[in-house]
């Protein structure tokens, strides 16, 4: 029970976070709905971890509410590799658009 | 009209002055944008005659486009054709190519290999790259082309101008593609030829160019 409090209190620090960046424009409207999926299903597998226990159990997995946390860690890593991703791209496009603007400047 | 042909090219010193010379007798002025080579592409191109640029660091064919399709609206461009450095594409293709704009019947002309005109294309580039390509343009954009993926193509002014390459790599003819249908460009494929020196695009790249779609769509 104190696990799940935690983690819920976790997701919501980093839900609050992600409307204030969306408030500040710091991220675009196909990012903010990525992170609003992931943390919201966060926070329904924390809520329904007994349901999720069930399920991983029936799976065939000697599942516990801490295999279930293992494992959206290793999704949340996946996200944080994604994420990384798209801030590399936007900085390409960046190099691009300075690239371009010195090229024709000459 | 002024028509100004746009010819990425990295690292094509081999072919450049070629390409240059049988593009003079049917377009008004050529931009090569030089893609940061590591050969003399860039003193070949200007030697030949052609208004050449230069990237500072290499960016991709996407982007040499953009830079130069940008340059060609600055100088008063009233068709643009992109036009590739290897020396695939024919020069003779070109009056065919912007004879749909110059008459007022179409915004954007693209280029196809499948067509009346034969290519020579690789087998496996015919019957297995092209048809996914085409597959790809059908699911994802609902754009039926004969050819998704040809680099050859000249837009009108009007369609330039409303044109934003934002792909660097090889995505971008995806991209031009989608972009010109989204603009309600009228839009009309013509047959051209494409001699093939070498291979090009394998299936590799054509993942590529999907993960780069995707990205794009992403970071907007």
């Amino acid at each position: 029970m104190f696990q799940q409090l935690l983690a819920i209190i976790i997701i919501a620090f980093f839900l609050i976070r992600l409307f204030e960046q969306k408030k500040k424009k710091q991220i675009s409207a196909n990012e903010f709905l990525v992170w609003l999926i992931f943390w919201l299903s966060a926070l329904i597998a924390i809520i329904f971890l007994k349901q999720i226990d069930i399920l991983v159990a029936k799976l065939g997995f000697s599942g516990t509410g801490i295999n279930v946390l293992v494992y959206l860690a290793l999704l949340a890593l996946i996200f944080l590799v994604f994420r990384m991703r798209l801030t590399i791209a936007k900085m390409e496009k960046n190099i691009s658009e300075l690239n371009q603007a010195l090229t024709l400047k000459k | 009209m002024k028509i100004v042909t746009v010819i990425p090219a990295y690292n094509e010193a081999v072919k450049i002055e070629k390409v240059i010379t049988k593009l003079k007798p049917y377009v008004t002025e050529i931009i090569v944008v030089d893609d940061a080579s590591q050969d003399n592409t860039f003193e070949i191109a200007q030697a030949a005659g052609a208004l050449t640029i230069r990237h500072i660091i290499n960016r991709g064919q996407g982007a040499a486009l953009r830079t130069g399709t940008q340059l060609a609206l600055g100088r008063d461009a009233d068709i643009i054709v992109h036009f590739d450095a290897d020396d695939q594409f024919q020069a003779e293709d070109i009056p065919e190519m912007i004879a749909p704009i110059c008459d007022g019947s179409a915004d954007a002309v693209l280029g196809s290999r499948f067509l009346t005109k034969k290519s020579k294309l690789p087998k496996s580039k015919e019957y297995i790259i092209m048809p996914l390509a085409r597959l790809v343009n059908r699911l994802f954009f609902g754009i039926k082309l004969s050819d998704p993926q040809s680099g050859f193509r000249a837009l009108s002014r009007k369609s330039a101008e409303k044109l934003t390459i934002e792909n660097d790599g090889m995505a971008h003819c995806t991209e031009i593609i989608h972009k010109l249908f989204k603009n309600n460009d009228r839009i009309v494929e013509v047959p051209i030829t494409v001699v093939y020196h070498e291979f090009g695009q394998k299936l590799s790249g054509g993942f590529k160019i999907i993960k780069d779609i995707i990205i794009q769509k992403l970071i907007k």
